[in-house]
């Protein structure tokens, strides 16, 4: 209790009511993911050509795009594509580039060196090429479209947590604490990862997750990678309308793509800390 | 100078060599027979056997994989263009790529410059917003939206007969000015890439305003522009440098959705047809003009910053 306690003080209490609202924004989407498919809405069954491009109704809240399908159903859905391999990106972001530099900004010397160079070698390679050749190599699927993201955006993570965990490891309570017999890796967690770093490895993984959002509507939209029609994803219901005028079933997915983006933004100042010049 | 400059020359060849190291473990880590994923497995099959020594250990194909690649060999495309050498089609390809990267590039730090200089001053304005705004536009949703709305309004002013069909209707099937301007734009703008630089460089000028020389010329009377573009010189370095791994990667989108050539478009095209040996070719010159930006990108800050040359020295 005493930790949730400490969370809610740190964050929902501090928190303005925009970061509040991208908060409860980014869980609806979380939900949707986990809830829609139990709708019962039959993905490849629901072509409808006498109810095409239909604006919205009761029957459908957001109208159909030109196939007579359900917009609103279909955004719910298309949540799938990128929850998962958002979480996985962040697991695997988190793994990869927080323990590992973490280690190395405490210990320093050949292992700092080693890491520095592993990290430099990942990123040599562009994001999104390094993601296509993985792709291209095992072949399109939504754990390893996580993964891929993830192991792109470790560097990134890792010279974050490094830089800050290299500026610690004279601190002062560091030594302190060492010498009154704190557990090196207690000290590790606790005093470093979980209280110098946790609000910019919260930052961070809440970025990978943006990014998932972000490439797999790329792929998707570009065809070929990412999720294929008739399976949904804000990608694909976007270009799938192309050509055919401005109405709902384009601006909607846009929309609700922005909105996601902005509120892993807005969420990540809240729980980093914003960067503000005085 | 040249000490800390020939380390860095290493370094980068070090980081260089264990890219390409590591994109060919990622081929023979795959699971199965690379070949049986190509859409003309049998076609190819004996000569590509034979070529890759699929029958060698991993070591051994590693070794004469480099020494291909030492001899400036990259291999033949196996289902992009048939036969013809990787080499040939990405000297083809890249330099349009690279001009539209370096262009973004020049525009995105121009941009982001002038929008700090205004934003360090800490005054409040639209300006910011407008900045990390930019950020939340992913790169092909911009694309899509700046060329539905140009094709849109262009179709719209001819159908009530106001114009005539102009030069780059529409815009993905005409090569233009108007085109390759909108294209570097995009890739400059969008993404996050306007607002990433803006933040950094705005940091760095807050710091600089509050610097004691700059105090202490403003006290003179004196006019403190030029210094601080001067000390901002080595900032705006490494902000180049950090951009342009983003800057590839975003080539890649605007050129597929435009339409352009470049080897962005021929990197995708390529990925989505399994053409192992062009993928690896062009990773590879990415990876390489990475290299090569942060190198340069070091050496100019070497070379401005008197400081750093100490430090790293």
């Amino acid at each position: 209790m005493t930790w949730l306690s400490a969370w809610w003080h740190l964050t929902w209490a501090r928190g303005r009511w925009p970061q509040r609202a991208a908060a409860l924004w980014l869980l609806l989407v979380l939900g949707a993911a986990l809830l829609a498919p139990l709708g019962g809405y039959a993905v490849g069954a629901d072509v409808d050509l006498t109810a095409a491009s239909q604006g919205p109704s009761l029957a459908h809240w957001l109208g159909t795009d030109h196939l007579g399908r359900d917009v609103a159903w279909r955004l719910a859905l298309a949540c799938q594509a990128f929850v998962g391999p958002g979480l996985v990106a962040a697991v695997v972001a988190g793994v990869l580039g927080v323990l590992p530099a973490a280690v190395a900004g405490l210990v320093g010397g050949g292992v700092a060196l080693g890491l520095r160079y592993l990290t430099a070698v990942v990123a040599t390679l562009p994001r999104f090429v390094l993601v296509l050749l993985l792709l291209m190599i095992y072949g399109d699927s939504a754990p390893l479209l996580g993964a891929a993201i993830g192991l792109a955006y470790a560097p990134e993570l890792s010279e974050a947590v490094y830089g800050r965990v290299e500026e610690l490891r004279r601190a002062d309570f560091l030594e302190t604490s060492l010498a009154h017999g704190v557990s090196w890796w207690r000290l590790l967690f606790l005093h470093v990862l979980v209280g110098a770093a946790g609000g910019l490895v919260a930052r961070h993984l809440l970025r990978a997750f943006a990014f998932t959002v972000v490439l797999e509507s790329t792929l998707s939209y570009l065809g070929g990678f990412g999720v294929q029609e008739p399976w949904p994803s804000w990608g694909n219901m976007l270009v799938f309308e192309w050509g055919r005028g401005l109405g709902v079933a384009q601006i909607a997915p846009a929309a609700m793509l922005l909105f996601t983006v902005g509120a892993c933004a807005s969420v990540a100042g809240w729980a980093g800390g914003e960067r503000h010049v005085r | 100078m040249v000490g800390p400059l020939a380390t860095r020359a290493l370094w980068g060849l070090a980081t260089l060599v264990g890219a390409v190291t590591g994109m060919f473990g990622l081929m023979v880590l795959a699971p199965g027979d690379p070949i049986d994923l190509l859409p003309n497995a049998e076609a190819v099959r004996p000569v590509l056997a034979a070529e890759w020594a699929l029958d060698q250990p991993a070591p051994v194909r590693l070794g004469r994989w480099w020494g291909r690649l030492l001899s400036g060999e990259l291999g033949v495309s196996l289902s992009y263009r048939p036969g013809m050498p990787v080499a040939e089609l990405v000297w083809a390809a890249a330099p349009p790529t690279a001009l539209r990267v370096l262009g973004a590039l020049a525009t995105v730090l121009a941009l982001g410059t002038a929008l700090a200089w205004h934003t360090s001053r800490g005054e409040r304005g639209p300006s910011r917003a407008v900045a990390q705004a930019t950020s939340l536009v992913p790169l092909f949703l911009a694309v899509h939206a700046v060329v539905a709305s140009l094709n849109g309004g262009a179709f719209a002013l001819m159908e009530a007969g106001w114009i005539d069909r102009p030069g780059w209707f529409a815009l993905p099937d005409q090569a233009s000015l108007l085109r390759t301007t909108t294209s570097v734009l995009l890739l400059a703008v969008a993404s996050g890439s306007l607002a990433e630089v803006h933040a950094d460089l705005e940091v760095a000028l807050a710091e600089l305003r509050r610097s004691p020389f700059v105090v202490a010329a403003r006290a003179r009377g004196e006019s403190t522009t030029a210094l601080l573009l001067r000390h901002l010189l080595p900032r705006l370095c490494t902000v180049a440098a950090g951009r342009l791994a983003m800057l590839l990667g975003g080539a890649i989108v605007v050129e597929k959705l435009m339409l352009l050539p470049g080897a962005g478009a021929m990197l995708w095209n390529a990925a989505l047809v399994r053409d192992y040996e062009l993928v690896l070719g062009l990773s590879f010159v990415a990876a390489a003009a990475v290299v090569l930006g942060r190198f340069l990108s070091d050496a100019a800050r070497l070379f401005l910053d008197p400081r750093w040359r100490e430090v790293t020295g």
